[in-house]
């Protein structure tokens, strides 16, 4: 027999070759630059083409600076509505058994699966001024649809679930012992509320509303139909790019979007340090 | 005996205003909207329905619609599983960044993601010259709204798939070799077979949001009608027109695909959990 | 068959988790390895099936070096502390898995691996489980379906790693008789790992006493309680 000594090239049960290894990584490493780091690139390429000055100057007129506040108004009414909703959601269906649960959670998924358009249309139909409760509301001085609460009920609609699909996890999981060995001790309500239960999901809470801010910010397809696309009145962030973009502002077009893309990518850093720091208070599937 | 109870006696506070909030905004935001189309659609009628739906160009661009969906969806569900075993199994530099940038499709706005995208593979663009030369179009094209649907549905199966590869036990791999197998048979048969669920699941997410997309492929598209025009952005056109009607019908037609979608969806994971006991 | 370890030993990184060990395990015995954990009992036995590499030393089957053998290759028949019963497979897929992942030339026909899952079916004593899912079984049969799985491959050696560590205490009992009847029937080289003393000496015929990575006596059951060679088997045994 041979020495001891003789090198053997041992390969793990559990693992590929190294050749296929290296195949993957590359190919995922490949489309995901093409795919995704790409057009990344491509915005801030474009938003500096001709240089900062340029790109800078084009945020400042009036148009760009009203769609920035309008999308921050939008997104300041809309986020803590939907934040609100989704831990009152969270709270009736964790903490309660009732008949219909499945369904009601069934239900406030729904907007995931609808077409941000169709959810646009859905609300111009609503409350447009041919229908029955649009038209008494234009009647009397307050219309919805082209006007600042269709956009904010159409960013609703399509943001809806983020916060209470967050929650629900969580809640399922941590259980109701605490809060009620707190009532057993004679706090309120509210106190339980305040001290127990949001201490132990506000990670979660937050991971949410994140999501929903960006989504908020961000959204098109429902806005663009309920919006009018009326200049400096109604035209959100990416609407006003699209108008921009439209009318060959490239630039213009391309810093604004460049506005969007790093609030997206800040975004993104904020949910990754929380699936690093707070994986345990998150819901299971952000555990990486 | 009898059947349960509507809602169970519960020691929990907040039964009412909880319940409250949820049923009064779940309606004003979502179910009286969508009732709002429903009743539209009622109010026109089916035949009038059929008829908005069965004109060659609406036809063309559910079809268009739902076809591109279909291979987005498909690339995604190869692309993301391969993904999705990359990041968890492998030990590479750049890691993070892969993984974080797999959201970045979730997070960017569509119309970026629309401008982005059609920058690069115009016929002028960094891509799209190269495409060029080889004499191949992508913007303005089928295939460039392929590829703005491939970018807005790439997160979802990698996202579901993941967690199942964490979860495998290094055991089961260990005892398929074990029994002789190779590992080209390990993963056909043992390890494919336990990404199913979850990974047709993410393929019925990426498709329903590929169907429903507008933001991201109405730059790139060129929308030439019978050629390059989405379903959705039919919808845009007749609303522009003021033919409601005509709105509301292609609305409802994309609403039964995406009800179908979701009762596919919750029909696959009610399998799999009988089958398997997971999902 | 006969199985000898020569001087194996296993670093992970800067821990040893076995200092150089030698063993000879005769053909047919059954054999223990007892110790706490920690103690690389489960490392040599992974090493044994070809799941894990020593960083020195040599393993023999039947005298043949196996060493470089990859776990394909080794045919032993494994029974994992968890099962690892593929859960989307029948508990008859699950048995006739080995057969069916044969190359096509020395893949046995269809019938053939039926009448091969229906034997060890029989020979574990649940002949009517074979179209349940492992989710619809017991603990003691699922452990008994795992080593129907081991047994498919015609293995040249069963090794068993904590095989009733899952289990309840009665199961557990019946089980050891299941074990060394099926040892007894086959003839097989069988060696298993356990950290329960009572267990190591009521079923094998030899025990390995491990601790820190090193073999601490080596002995039939009765003169390892009768002469412990070191204070550590004293006092582990009494335990």
């Amino acid at each position: 027999m041979s020495d001891a000594t003789t090198p053997i090239r041992f390969r793990s049960a559990t693992e590929e070759r190294p050749l296929t290894r290296w195949l993957l990584v590359g190919l995922g490493a490949v489309g995901m630059s093409v795919l995704v780091f790409a057009p990344l690139i491509a915005v801030f390429a474009e938003a500096l083409r001709d240089g900062w000055f340029a790109a800078v100057a084009s945020l400042g007129n009036r148009d760009a600076q009203s769609a920035i506040k309008l999308t921050l108004l939008i997104a300041a009414i809309a986020v803590p509505l939907n934040a609100a909703f989704g831990i009152a959601a969270a709270w009736f269906i964790t903490k309660f058994d009732f008949r219909g649960k499945a369904f009601l959670i069934t239900l406030i998924d729904l907007p995931f699966s609808v077409s941000p358009v169709v959810a646009g249309l859905c609300i111009v139909l609503m409350f447009g001024t041919n229908s029955l409760v649009g038209g008494w509301l234009v009647a009397n001085g307050y219309p919805i649809v082209f006007a600042l609460p269709g956009i904010v009920l159409a960013t609703m609609f399509v943001t809806f679930p983020f916060v209470a699909r967050e929650l629900i996890p969580v809640m399922i999981e941590q259980g109701r012992a605490e809060e009620e060995a707190a009532l057993t001790l004679g706090a309120s309500g509210w106190r339980t509320f305040w001290t127990v239960t949001l201490p132990n999901i506000r990670w979660a809470l937050l991971y949410g509303v994140l999501l929903c801010n960006a989504r908020a910010m961000g959204e098109f397809g429902a806005v663009a139909v309920v919006s009018g696309k009326i200049r400096g009145q109604t035209a959100t962030m990416p609407i006003t790019i699209e108008m921009l973009y439209n009318e060959y502002l490239s630039v213009a077009a391309f810093s604004m979007a460049a506005v969007l893309t790093v609030l997206a990518l800040v975004t993104l850093l904020l949910k990754t340090a929380l699936e690093l720091r707070h994986a345990d208070q998150l819901a299971a599937t952000h555990r990486h | 005996m009898g059947r349960p109870p509507l809602i169970h006696r519960s020691p929990m506070p907040g039964l009412g205003i909880s319940m409250g909030i949820t049923l009064t905004m779940l309606s004003l935001v979502v179910l009286l909207p969508i009732g709002a189309l429903l009743l539209k659609g009622a109010t026109f009628g089916l035949g009038n329905i059929w008829d908005v739906v069965n004109s060659e160009r609406t036809w063309a661009a559910l079809f268009l619609s739902f076809r591109l969906s279909l291979f987005a969806a498909l690339f995604n569900l190869v692309f993301g599983v391969m993904l999705a075993w990359v990041l968890v199994r492998y030990r590479f530099p750049g890691r993070r960044l892969l993984d974080a940038a797999v959201d970045l499709p979730f997070a960017l706005p569509t119309a970026v993601a629309g401008i982005a995208l059609t920058a690069l593979y115009a016929p002028n663009g960094a891509f799209g010259q190269l495409a060029a030369e080889i004499g191949w179009r992508i913007a303005y094209t089928q295939y460039g709204i392929f590829l703005a649907l491939v970018f807005v549905g790439l997160p979802f199966v990698t996202r579901t798939v993941q967690p199942v590869i964490e979860e495998i036990e290094r055991e089961v791999e260990e005892a398929s070799a074990t029994l002789g197998a190779s590992r080209a048979y390990t993963i056909r048969r043992v390890i494919l077979p336990m990404l199913t669920p979850a990974a047709l699941t993410g393929f019925a997410l990426s498709l329903a949001r590929a169907v429903g997309e507008y933001g991201s492929v109405i730059f790139i598209a060129g929308n030439i009608p019978l050629v390059t025009e989405i379903a959705p952005l039919l919808i845009v056109i007749q609303l522009e027109e003021f033919d409601y009607d005509a709105a509301a019908a292609i609305g409802i037609a994309m609403l039964v695909i995406s009800f179908a979608m979701l009762l596919a969806i919750n029909l696959i994971q009610v399998w799999s959990r009988r089958r398997i006991g997971y999902v | 068959m006969h199985i000898e370890i020569d001087e194996i030993s296993k670093q992970f990184g800067v821990t040893a988790a076995l200092h150089p060990v030698s063993l000879a395990i005769p053909s047919g015995a059954l054999v223990a390895l007892l110790g706490p954990s920690g103690s690389g009992k489960t490392t040599l036995l992974r090493i044994l099936g070809g799941l894990e590499f020593p960083t020195a030393g040599r393993v023999l089957f039947a005298g043949q070096d196996a060493t470089g053998l990859t776990v394909q290759e080794r045919r032993a028949g494994f029974v994992f502390q968890s099962y690892a019963l593929f859960r989307h497979m029948t508990v008859f897929e699950n048995i006739a898995y080995g057969l069916n992942a044969r190359p096509r030339a020395t893949r046995p026909p269809k019938a053939e691996i039926a009448r091969r899952v229906t034997k060890l079916l029989e020979l574990i004593q649940l002949p009517d489980i074979g179209a349940r899912y492992p989710s619809q079984l017991s603990g003691g049969q699922r452990q008994r379906v795992a080593l129907a799985r081991a047994l498919a491959i015609e293995p040249r050696m069963l090794l068993l790693d904590e095989p009733f560590g899952a289990l309840d205490a009665k199961v557990r009992k019946e089980l050891r008789q299941g074990l060394r009847d099926i040892h007894d029937t086959t003839g097989l080289t069988t060696v298993f790992v356990t950290h329960d003393q009572e267990e190591a000496m009521e079923l094998a015929d030899m025990v390995v006493v491990m601790s820190m990575g090193r073999i601490e006596q080596i002995g039939k059951p009765a003169d390892i309680r009768a002469r412990p060679a070191t204070d550590f088997v004293r006092t582990f045994i009494s335990a």
